[in-house]
This record gives structure tokens, C-alpha cells and sequence, in this order.
């Protein structure tokens, strides 16, 4: 362990790791930190990604973290109308559930092989600031405290981000911008195919948010669901064993894990930069508010970020003129659809049930072998005129 | 704020919704530090149900 570094990223999830991979390729000096022990524990997350993102990044998929593949999807109204979508003739993509315990060390390592420092069990409490900037960050742990000064800091500190408020942005969530989490692992479930990922809308289910079943082989399941902060009434972990209780499939499998955490879904910050600092993943809000997924861009927003942090180091400018370089790009590569998905997250909250199992009746009919978004929209409008003015949010 | 630790899963959703930045979220263990005001945003977050806050005097 030095004491200086180029590059110090706070935080070894996918966004962290991708980040210290991306720096340390580029030739920066790298360290990075993280309270846990033990990296991808506890688990926070359903654990779907898409393959875009492993793709763009050329990460072979390995089947000891990508251990599911789905190719559908099935959504049920408050009232149990299903509708079901091809994903791979829709999108032609598929998606992988992943065992995160082992994506996210395996992401570690990928850094970690490539030059990157990294201290695990070590609680960052606070950044070192000199004129003005952040130069470092102070911390402690396993080997007592230290300090470590840094050209560049990427807070990829998640949804509790604290490095980026130290620094002078406001990243408090308000209770309308935070999805309360909570998952079973389970086994011994059945469901109607592995390869097909399930969501249950209703304010029943899970208020402002909705249910999942995410298959893990061929008997075990995430099930979980997120509640808007804002509507929950009662705590979170009791709407999930309400939902697996009315559930003959699942209610007869037991429960292996229990995990959970907040998911932002305010859309991402308006800043992500600022002299010496760099913001990523769900630090930087940069998660779907619809689906509450955030792995993608995370590892997106984390390459990036890695890599102007490395050439502004090696430039000797890494001012916030310079480092905005890294908001210009991943605003250039997901920042519309971010804002897309921030638009249909706040029509869905808006429904009511009796308006979701309407427009699921639509939905229920429809071929959807060949058929875009707008197209979907289009049926459900022209169906439900009254509810144009909602669903126009979307357009 | 307290937190029943035998309930908590070290999510760190409450730190994300503290306006005072009170609450730590360590490995082993979640507590509030002294800026805590017992304002109890925290407890409506928790997905578990492990955060008590003191009545206000």
C-alpha cells in the first residue's frame, strides 16, 4: 500500500471495479476501497443484467457468476392479467441472472490483474480537502487508519453515497426518489419456465414499485419487490411474505438468504463531476427508474469514468473543466434512455390498479413477436383515450 | 435513531435518505453518529423494519 495514488475509487461494486479496471489498463495508479470484508456480501440487488452491457465490454460470460439465462418476460396486472414478451424477438437480446457474490469479486480480480490496488474491510469516513478540492481520502480498518491522497477520486460509494455529498453535491434522496428493497433467495419453487423473468404490479403487491421472481436454475428463485419510500405502509419485508404467501408456487420453498437495500430511481444527478472527483453508478443515480436496474450502467458509467481519470492524470489537468469529459460521454451513451425510463417509472406510479389491469388487457392480446414501445403505446392510447393524458408521459 | 442489529442487513438504505449525513454503515454493524436528530426518515426506508427512533421531548 502506498499512501499516494492517482486514481483512489471508493467502492468495489460493478461500478467501482469497472472504474479501477478502466484506470489501472490506462496506466494510473489505482487503489480501491470498500467497508466490506467480503466483496459482493450482502447481496443487494434481483441480480438480472442484460447482455449489451458484457458485450460492449468484452466480458465473457462465465457460469460461475451467469448462472441463468432468460429470453422472456411476464408481467401480471393487479388483478392476475398476464402478458407475456419474447425478449429475444422483441429486442433480439437476452439477459443473464447472476450470482453476485462471484460477478462482483470476479470484476474485483478483473481489476486487481490489471495493477489496481485493493483494500477490502476498510471504511472510508471522510475526504482529505485542501483549497477547496478533494485531494484524498481518509479512512480506517483492518490495518488501522490511514490517509491517501489522489489526483483523481471516484465515488462509487452506491445508493448511500457519502463521498459525493463531502464533496459538495447533493445526493440525498427524497422518500418519492428511493425504492425500499427487500429479496428471498429461495428454493425449491417452481415457476413457469428458468429462462423467464416475472414482475406483479399492484399497490397490494408493492406500492409504487412491483413484485419479482427471477429464476436461478431450475428450482431456485430471487423473489423479491421494491416499495416507493413515499407509499410503503408497512415495512417492506411484510409485503414480500404477504406476496409469497398467496403464491402456491412459492409459498411451499424456503427461504435460503435475505437481502435487500434502497434503489434510487430519481434519475441520475444532475452533476456528476466536480475538481479532482468523479461520481458513478448508483452514487450517481445512473440506475433504470423503471425496472430499478442499475448494473449496466454502472459498469457503463464505470469505464468511463476510469479512463478519463487516467488521461486526465497523465495530462496533469484533472479540474472539473477537464474531467467533465466523463459526464459529456456517458450523458452521450445513456443519458436519453435514462431519462426515458425516469418518464414511464412516473406514469406507473401514477396508475391506479383498476387503469394497470385495463391497459393489461390491451397488452394481454397483442402480438408481441415484432412490436416497438411506441407501438405498445399506441394500442393502449387508442384503447384507453381517458388515460392519454398519463400515458402521454411516455410520447 | 437505534438499530436492532439482529434485524439488519447492512443495505445502507438509510444512509441514503439521512439530509443530517448521521448515519455510518460499516461492514459489521449500522449506527447513527452524533449528528442524528432523530428526524425518523430513516425508519420509513428500512425494508426490514430494524430502525427505532427516540420520541422527540
Amino acid at each position: 500500500m502506498q499512501e499516494k495514488y492517482d486514481v483512489v475509487v471508493v467502492g468495489a461494486g460493478p461500478a467501482g471495479s469497472t472504474a479501477a479496471y478502466a484506470a489501472a489498463i490506462n496506466g494510473a495508479s489505482v487503489l480501491m476501497l470498500d467497508r466490506r470484508r467480503e466483496l459482493g456480501v450482502p447481496v443487494q440487488c434481483g441480480e438480472a443484467l442484460s447482455e449489451d452491457i458484457l458485450n460492449e465490454l468484452k466480458i465473457k460470460p462465465d457460469p460461475q457468476w451467469a448462472i441463468g439465462r432468460t429470453n422472456a418476460v411476464k408481467i401480471v396486472s393487479p388483478s392476475g392479467i398476464e402478458i407475456r414478451i419474447s425478449e429475444r424477438k422483441v429486442t433480439g437480446k437476452v439477459g443473464y441472472v447472476l450470482n453476485r457474490k462471484v460477478f462482483d469479486k470476479f470484476l474485483a480480480v478483473r481489476a486487481a490483474k490489471v495493477g489496481a490496488d485493493v483494500m477490502v474491510g476498510t471504511y472510508v469516513d471522510g475526504l482529505i480537502i485542501e483549497d477547496g478540492r478533494p485531494q484524498g481520502v481518509k479512512a480506517w480498518g483492518m490495518d488501522g487508519k490511514l490517509e491517501v491522497s489522489a489526483k483523481v477520486i471516484i465515488a462509487a460509494d452506491g445508493v448511500g453515497s457519502r463521498v459525493a455529498r463531502w464533496a459538495g453535491l447533493n445526493t440525498t434522496l427524497k422518500l418519492d426518489d428511493i425504492e425500499s428493497g427487500i429479496q428471498f433467495q429461495m428454493v425449491g419453487v417452481d415457476f413457469e419456465s428458468p429462462s423467464m423473468t416475472e414482475f406483479y404490479l399492484g399497490s397490494k403487491i408493492a406500492p409504487g414499485g412491483y413484485a419479482w421472481v427471477f429464476p436461478k436454475g431450475e428450482d431456485m428463485a430471487n423473489v423479491g419487490l421494491g416499495v416507493l419510500g413515499s407509499r410503503t405502509e408497512r415495512r417492506p419485508i411484510e409485503y414480500l411474505r404477504d406476496f409469497v404467501a398467496r403464491m402456491p408456487n412459492l409459498s411451499k420453498g424456503k427461504v435460503v438468504e435475505i437481502n435487500g437495500g434502497g434503489d434510487p430511481v430519481s434519475g441520475p444527478l444532475k452533476k456528476t463531476v466536480k475538481d479532482n472527483l468523479l461520481v458513478v453508478g448508483d452514487a450517481a443515480r445512473q440506475v433504470n427508474a423503471l425496472t430499478g436496474g442499475g448494473i449496466d450502467s454502472a459498469m457503463r458509467a464505470g469505464n468511463i469514468a476510469g479512463e478519463v481519470a487516467a488521461k486526465a492524470v497523465s495530462e496533469g489537468n484533472t479540474s472539473e473543466k477537464r474531467l467533465s469529459e466523463y459526464e459529456k460521454r456517458w450523458r452521450e451513451q445513456m443519458g436519453k434512455r435514462l431519462e426515458r425510463y425516469l418518464k414511464a417509472k412516473n406514469v406507473l406510479v401514477s396508475l391506479t390498479d383498476e387503469e394497470m389491469d385495463q391497459l393489461a388487457k390491451t397488452l394481454s392480446v397483442v402480438k408481441f413477436d415484432k412490436i416497438s414501445l411506441m407501438d405498445m403505446i399506441r394500442a393502449m392510447t387508442k384503447a384507453h383515450p381517458k388515460l392519454l393524458w398519463k400515458l402521454k408521459g411516455l410520447m | 435513531m437505534e438499530v436492532e442489529s439482529s434485524l439488519c442487513i447492512r443495505c445502507g438504505a438509510c444512509v441514503s435518505v439521512c439530509p443530517f449525513d448521521a448515519i455510518e454503515a460499516l461492514d459489521s454493524y449500522v449506527r447513527p453518529n452524533e449528528r442524528c436528530t432523530n428526524c425518523g426518515i430513516c425508519k420509513k426506508i428500512c425494508p426490514v423494519g430494524a430502525i427505532e427512533v427516540a420520541r422527540k421531548v
